[in-house]
């Protein structure tokens, strides 16, 4: 009887294992780039202009490693369908890029009549055989490295449905004309401008909203006091100009208020003032030094810097309540403190050893990281708009010079010169 | 006089001749020499090349995978073979004969230890033996429909042993090659690309997505079907472009499969840590 149970229960197990779905976990992907195929871009009539489609091809290259997200196909192994125009996914051979291995393919065109340049650029997706995205530019010859970036921006549009930071600018503070003045450059440091001809010390730059205005810090009439200025119009204003220190000014993500410390009463406290200088609130009052102040994306919190339990740590505090939390526990010296435009975490530097490293940590205070290992001194971090990267001062390579690299402190490298002894750097919003 | 001189002229002329011949005879030979070692006669002296043939090494997925070394007997299996002789035991009641044959040496040793043992003790001592005998009986018989399932459950696609990886001294089956699971894992596998900062980095080691893929004889994809997506269309677009890029397989499979694909980012949200 016992063994007739035995094979009942047997004879209806086996059916269950027959039938059982066979089921397979992949845990990590094969690859963690996606591969892309960059192609020169041709010329649609006329001679061909080689500098042209070598800067394309340039720009193109460096913002997209810039993102980690591709590995680019080594372009001694395309094949004739790079060599051929092909805008539309009916022109485009896909079984050529698949040989190689390729998911994205980046092709275009550029035309240049006169001074006037025309580029066409295309981004498609090889596996699917179809076109992702297509952008035309017009402009002139001068604006071909604009062009260039502005299509990497809506590559990674396309990828990771935010815009990219390429086309933005990036503002600091140079000692180049041997006074510390303020200068523009885009994001992978071409084209540097200055902005202020002071002839003293400026410091501490920062990008309104609309991303078209700065306020900084100037000594020029021998205090450090607050300005103002439409970086297209060239016009400045003193926005605060109190006795002691008037620095480190953060426009507000969201509405008309700029949080900036000031020593009228001397000590260093950190207020909330309007774009004409006017006092709405103060934030903190305590006998030790609150300075730094950095912004959350929703205004709604700040995060700075205090001694006031010896060392000098992050605090964060709440804008409408005035709550204060200490946010750093390790560390001995934590300052420049940037709240990520995401949110998510705040860049910060600290100095161990007698040189400054940089760190990100959580809003909460947890899972702190540091992010960079390298010699010299790094200091003074700033996120681009869309958080994926962060800009900042390094003098690894001797003087200091403005650095570019991921949130997670790979893929740095240096954007201005080692000798123009640069600084306090700060992103812009869209341009 | 003049015949003396006529004499060395003649000598003379001769040992000239002689000179020339040998001279000739010289240049011949090193002639012939040059000609030698040019390589004129004997052939070419160049070593040829040896061909280099590049092979690629492709898994074949097979329904049992051979995932052992080499073995000079490998038809020995572990598990079957104790399965047929535990088979064979069961079902003509093997229990009656075995009976006796233990009670005869408890019998045997009995008298030895107690000459004259109390009656009750002897029958329940025979008590708890028998009731020893029979759970033991139960228990092998347990033992041997389990061992029967699971050389069932091993015939079966589903249980293909997948972590026995080829070339283990561990390994079971009988054919060469790899299980289907293996192969269409590492197929897949090698075709998905997605780079981590596409994606939320606090999410990593929660995001996962669950896929149907039907795959023919021939190793083609017949259909797939995305039953859980991850709530990151990124994610999920990677995925699809992954299956995409497997929709033929290198080998041909065993027969028609069905699999559902777990894709989550388990490892890099470990290394991330």
């Amino acid at each position: 009887m016992r063994m007739i149970k035995y094979f009942l229960l047997l004879a209806l197990l086996l059916p269950l294992t027959a039938t059982a779905a066979t089921e397979i976990e992949i845990s990590a992907p094969g690859e963690q780039r996606m591969p892309l195929a960059l192609t020169t871009f041709l010329p649609t009539d006329g001679a061909a202009v080689d500098e042209i489609a070598a800067e394309i091809n340039e720009v193109l290259n460096a913002d997209l490693d810039l993102t980690g997200l591709f590995r680019f196909a080594d372009p001694a192994s395309f094949l004739s369908d790079a060599e051929r125009i092909g805008l539309y996914s009916t022109q485009v051979d896909f079984a050529q890029w698949r040989l190689l291995g390729a998911d994205l393919l980046v092709k275009g065109t550029y035309s240049l009549q006169g001074d006037q340049l025309v580029i066409e650029a295309r981004l498609f997706d090889v596996v699917n055989r179809r076109l992702k995205s297509g952008r035309r530019y017009l402009g002139r010859s001068t604006d071909v490295r604009r062009m260039a970036h502005s299509f990497a921006d809506q590559i990674l549009k396309d990828l990771t449905g935010e815009i990219g930071p390429f086309s933005q600018r990036i503002a600091y503070v140079s000692k180049q004309t041997g006074n510390k003045e303020l200068w523009l450059m885009d994001v992978d440091g071409h084209a540097p401008v200055r902005l202020t001809d002071h002839r003293s010390i400026v410091l501490n730059p920062d990008f309104s909203p609309l991303g078209k205005e700065l306020t900084f810090t100037s000594y020029v009439a021998n205090n450090p006091d607050l300005y103002r200025k439409e970086i297209y119009t060239g016009q400045e204003a003193k926005v605060s100009s109190r006795q002691g220190l008037n620095v480190a000014g953060r426009f507000a993500p969201i509405g008309r208020e700029i949080a900036v410390t000031l020593t009228k009463d001397g000590n260093p406290e950190i207020y909330l003032i309007s774009y004409s200088g006017a006092i709405h609130k103060r934030l903190t009052n305590n006998w030790a030094i609150d300075i730094d102040p950095s912004w959350s994306p929703d205004s709604g919190h700040l995060v700075f810097v205090s001694n006031r339990l010896g060392n000098p740590h992050l605090f964060t505090v709440n804008v409408y309540t005035g709550e204060t939390r200490r946010l750093t526990t390790h560390g001995k010296y934590n300052v420049t403190p940037a709240w990520s435009p995401k949110g998510d975490r705040i860049a910060f530097a600290r100095q161990s050893g007698g040189r400054f490293d940089l760190y990100s940590i959580k809003t909460d205070g947890s899972d702190e990281r540091r992010l960079t290992f390298g010699p010299g001194n790094q200091e003074h971090p700033r996120w681009s708009p869309d958080g994926r990267f962060l800009v900042y001062s390094s003098d690894a390579d001797g003087k200091k010079a403005i650095y570019v690299m991921r949130a997670d402190g790979t893929g740095a490298r240096r954007l201005t010169e080692a000798g123009d002894d640069s600084s306090h750097p700060a992103w812009s919003g869209r341009w | 006089m003049h015949a003396d001189r006529l004499q060395n002229m003649t000598e003379h002329y001769h040992a000239d001749t002689r000179f020339g011949r040998w001279l000739l005879a010289s240049l011949v030979l090193h002639l012939v020499m040059v000609l030698i070692l040019a390589g004129g006669w004997f052939g070419s002296t160049r070593r040829e090349s040896k061909p280099v043939y590049y092979v690629d090494l492709v898994h074949k997925p097979v329904l049992n995978p051979q995932a052992g070394r080499p073995d000079p007997r490998p038809k020995v299996k572990s598990k079957p073979a104790p399965v047929k002789r535990q088979a064979v035991s069961v079902p003509p009641k093997p229990v009656a004969p075995a009976k006796p044959k233990v009670k005869i040496p408890a019998k045997s040793t009995a008298p030895a230890v107690k000459p004259k043992p109390d009656k009750k003790k002897e029958l329940d001592l025979q008590q708890r033996l028998s009731a020893m005998r029979e759970k033991e009986q139960r228990q092998s018989e347990i033992d041997a429909l389990k061992d029967r399932l699971a050389s069932l459950q091993d015939a079966s696609p589903a249980t293909i042993p997948a972590a026995v990886p080829v070339g283990m001294p561990t390994g079971t089956g009988s054919e060469v090659g790899v299980s289907i699971i293996d192969y269409i894992q590492a197929t897949i596998q090698q075709n998905w690309a997605l780079s981590p900062y596409l994606l939320d980095q606090s999410r990593l080691a929660a995001i996962e997505a669950r896929v149907e893929l039907e795959y023919s004889a021939a190793g083609t994809l017949v259909r797939y079907r995305i039953l859980e997506g991850s709530g990151s269309s990124q994610f999920d677009d990677s995925i699809k472009t992954a299956i995409l890029k497997s929709k033929q397989l290198a080998q041909k499979l065993p027969r028609n499969e069905d699999f559902t694909v777990i894709f989550n980012l388990k490892e890099m949200a470990a290394a991330k840590r």
